[in-house]
């Protein structure tokens, strides 16, 4: 067995060779990407390498890009970058020296995108991302990258515009945050916002990314009396800020979280102590959002659904908007040419299952959000662009008297 | 001053999950001299156990608890007895290699099972508090606690007065001797590893009913269980109680006072402080 173990060994690679995905062919456009497949971020990540991947699909199907009446086919190269920055900057670079990749699909996270925009601006090819949101990416004024989520800084806004039209009115607000590039572009921004609405901010803390204990910070809102949480971090940090907060008591009249919400995964894992927290979301599925390759948003959400077992949230529908948008820029500019697709990128505006998408000077999408509830066990819209859609729960009961 | 004695009792609260966190860990370490860089990875395959008892057999988590601990128990006897036996020997640094790729490997197992997913142990009465005056105590943290101080008891009890513990501590302190008295190393030694694993484990059902499983929970509780075994020292189960206690109470002041940010510089500051001043722990013997 042992004297055979070198000759299995080689029959093995040969094969893992042949199963690799075929090399793209001098016709077909490669866009390359690197996302969070393992890791601590591998549970949104899978959002970004489904969407890309469905959207690809949907294209080719339909006959691919159409580059000067010739029909090209799209190949994703998808690296998984293990949740690490360094290596997808690393990963981004072998997509465009080794790879020759022909545009670039984002990463989620605005950490990630900050560092990995850096490559793209270097080597001059767009970076169409749907994953960062902060304000730092497009501060820069770099040519090459493209965002579709809107501004990290308005994240609370609609929020906080709701919040004017709420009895009894709230007055007090603590603004909690972690402490990466998205989550402090969001607390900055909210910042300026509160002072604006006239709301006084008893707290206003940020705390280290991963964090898992929060009954401090807990025991601090109960005793500065906060009417309003208003929470920036990640999904595993606002579990357990939720569960610590039912533990020890602690009933603000709202809080609102920018992620967890809007993931039924996020809302599974709550179960009813989901019910009454706030979010927001640019995106929900609705036929009203129509799209040239997957009919309306709703039929993207029931297709998605179907092929991956779980449900889209903004960051699927925001990952499939980008693969549309690199296909629209290539076929306006009817060329491949690197220049030219930036160019159009600029200049490009068109109806998607994610909403109208086009890009300001700085490169990104400016979209409101959309201020939504659990309620009894359901995500549902609140407070839209054009105010109230739905009653809020409001306030939340103390926990005993649910 | 409600504020302080409410900081403080989630601190203290906090402090007891920790010393259960850190029990297995000091035991491995102490006894075994392997640092286990897979005890964070343990946890939490002993949290997706109990979630899978829980959500599947509709198992309350303490009561899954001793049949969780039973299976890793088990786990990390036949880990010991197959593979790190092989390298008990061998220097620090391979042992600290061999855990460290235990704990990619599980960590990377865990997601191709469980895949990304956060998992809850949320049983109904999970949220309920009592109030003691103006402190709000929740009612699992103390149940944590609780199962804290039985175990950490249980632990002395077990090394001071039982035969087996009597072995485990010989074999701490001089193999050699143990040996001329009849200790069979490889089996103690896979008893001892699968004891560590089996309180890792329980320390993962409680970590489930407080906080959340996922495949990338492991390293950060690795660490955590690293400086708590440092400081509590790696002697007495006691120590490590203590250590945990201290830590709780600490992170908890400083996250209220201070910073939340400023935790992990409290702990690992308290870790380096030690280490000078009382390199054998809180409780350990003067060397």
């Amino acid at each position: 067995m042992s004297s055979s173990l070198p000759q299995f060994l080689s029959r093995l690679f040969i094969l893992l060779l042949a199963c690799s995905p075929m090399i793209a062919g001098a016709e077909d456009i490669v866009l390359g990407a690197s996302v969070q497949l393992t890791g601590s971020l591998a549970n949104t990540g899978r959002y970004y390498r489904d969407a890309y991947q469905f959207a690809i699909d949907k294209i080719n199907a339909d006959g691919g890009v159409k580059i000067a009446g010739r029909p090209h086919k799209l190949v994703l190269k998808l690296y998984d970058n293990q949740s690490d920055v360094n290596l997808s900057v690393r990963q981004y670079t072998e997509l465009l020296t080794e790879d020759k990749a022909n545009l670039l699909l984002g990463p989620f996270a605005s950490n990630f995108v900050l560092a990995d925009s850096a490559v793209s601006e270097k080597y001059k090819v767009s970076m169409v991302q749907g994953g960062g949101a902060s304000d730092q990416i497009y501060a820069r004024n770099f040519h090459d990258i493209f965002g579709t989520l809107a501004p990290a800084s308005d994240y609370f806004g609609s929020t906080i515009s709701m919040l004017k039209s709420l009895k009894p009115a709230p007055r007090s607000v603590a603004l909690l945050y972690a402490d990466d590039a998205f989550d402090v572009s969001v607390a900055d921004g909210t910042r300026a916002l509160l002072k604006q609405a006239g709301l006084e901010i008893v707290l206003d803390e940020r705390y280290s990314t991963n964090a898992s204990d929060f009954s401090s910070l807990l025991t601090r809102i109960k005793s500065q009396h906060a009417d309003v949480v208003l929470v920036a971090g990640h999904e595993t940090e606002i579990l357990n800020f939720i569960r610590q907060a039912k533990s020890l008591a602690v009933a603000p009249k709202l809080y609102s979280f920018t992620v967890g919400v809007q993931s039924a995964d996020f809302r599974k894992a709550l179960g009813k102590d989901a019910n009454y927290a706030f979010g927001m979301t640019p995106w929900l599925p609705s036929a009203a959002l129509k799209d040239r390759w997957f009919g309306d948003a709703l039929q993207f959400a029931r297709d998605y659904r179907a092929r991956f077992g779980y449900d889209p949230d903004y960051h699927a529908a925001s990952a499939a908007a980008d693969v549309e948008a690199l296909v629209q820029a290539m076929e306006a500019a009817g060329s491949l040419d690197r220049q030219k697709v930036r160019d159009a990128l600029a200049r490009i505006k068109f109806q998607s299952l994610y909403g109208t998408v086009a890009f300001n000077a700085h490169g990104q999408i400016e979209m409101p959000q959309m201020v939504i509830q659990v309620q009894d066990d359901a995500l549902v819209e609140i407070y839209g662009p054009n105010g109230l859609v739905r009653e809020p729960k409001y306030p939340m009961p103390e926990w005993d008297k649910r | 001053m409600d504020l302080l004695a409410q900081i403080v009792v989630n601190g203290i609260l906090q402090g007891g999950l920790y010393a259960v966190m850190a029990l297995g860990m000091a035991l491995v370490w102490g006894v075994l001299n392997i640092v286990n860089l897979a005890h964070g990875a343990f946890i939490m395959i002993g949290g997706y156990a109990s979630w899978c008892l829980y959500t599947y057999a509709h198992l309350d988590p303490f009561l899954g608890l001793p049949l969780t601990a039973a299976f890793m128990f088990v786990l990390g006897y036949v880990l010991q007895r197959g593979l790190l036996n092989l390298i008990i020997r061998a220097p620090m640094f391979n042992t600290l290699l061999i855990t460290f790729g235990l704990q990619v490997v599980l960590t990377y197992l865990a997601q191709l099972v469980f895949s990304a997913d956060f998992r809850t142990i949320n049983p109904a009465y999970a949220g309920n508090s009592v109030a003691a005056g103006p402190v709000v105590l929740p009612v699992v943290r103390l149940a944590v606690f609780g199962v804290a101080i039985v175990l950490t008891v249980a632990m002395w009890q077990f090394l001071l007065h039982t035969r087996l513990g009597r072995a485990i501590r010989a074999t701490a302190q001089n193999l050699v001797a143990a040996r001329l008295y009849g200790v069979e190393p490889r089996h103690l030694y896979a008893m001892t590893y699968g004891l560590g694993i089996a309180l890792a484990g329980a320390a993962g059902t409680l970590h489930g009913t407080v906080s959340q499983i996922h495949p990338y929970i492991g390293a950060a509780l690795t660490a955590k269980s690293f400086a708590i075994a440092i400081i509590g020292g790696l002697d007495n189960p006691l120590g490590v109680l203590l250590g945990g206690l201290f830590l709780g109470i600490l992170e908890s002041l400083t996250a209220a006072y201070i910073g939340q940010t400023y935790t992990d510089v409290a702990s690992f500051g308290i870790l380096v402080l030690v280490l000078i001043v009382r390199p054998t722990g809180l409780l350990g013997r003067a060397r």
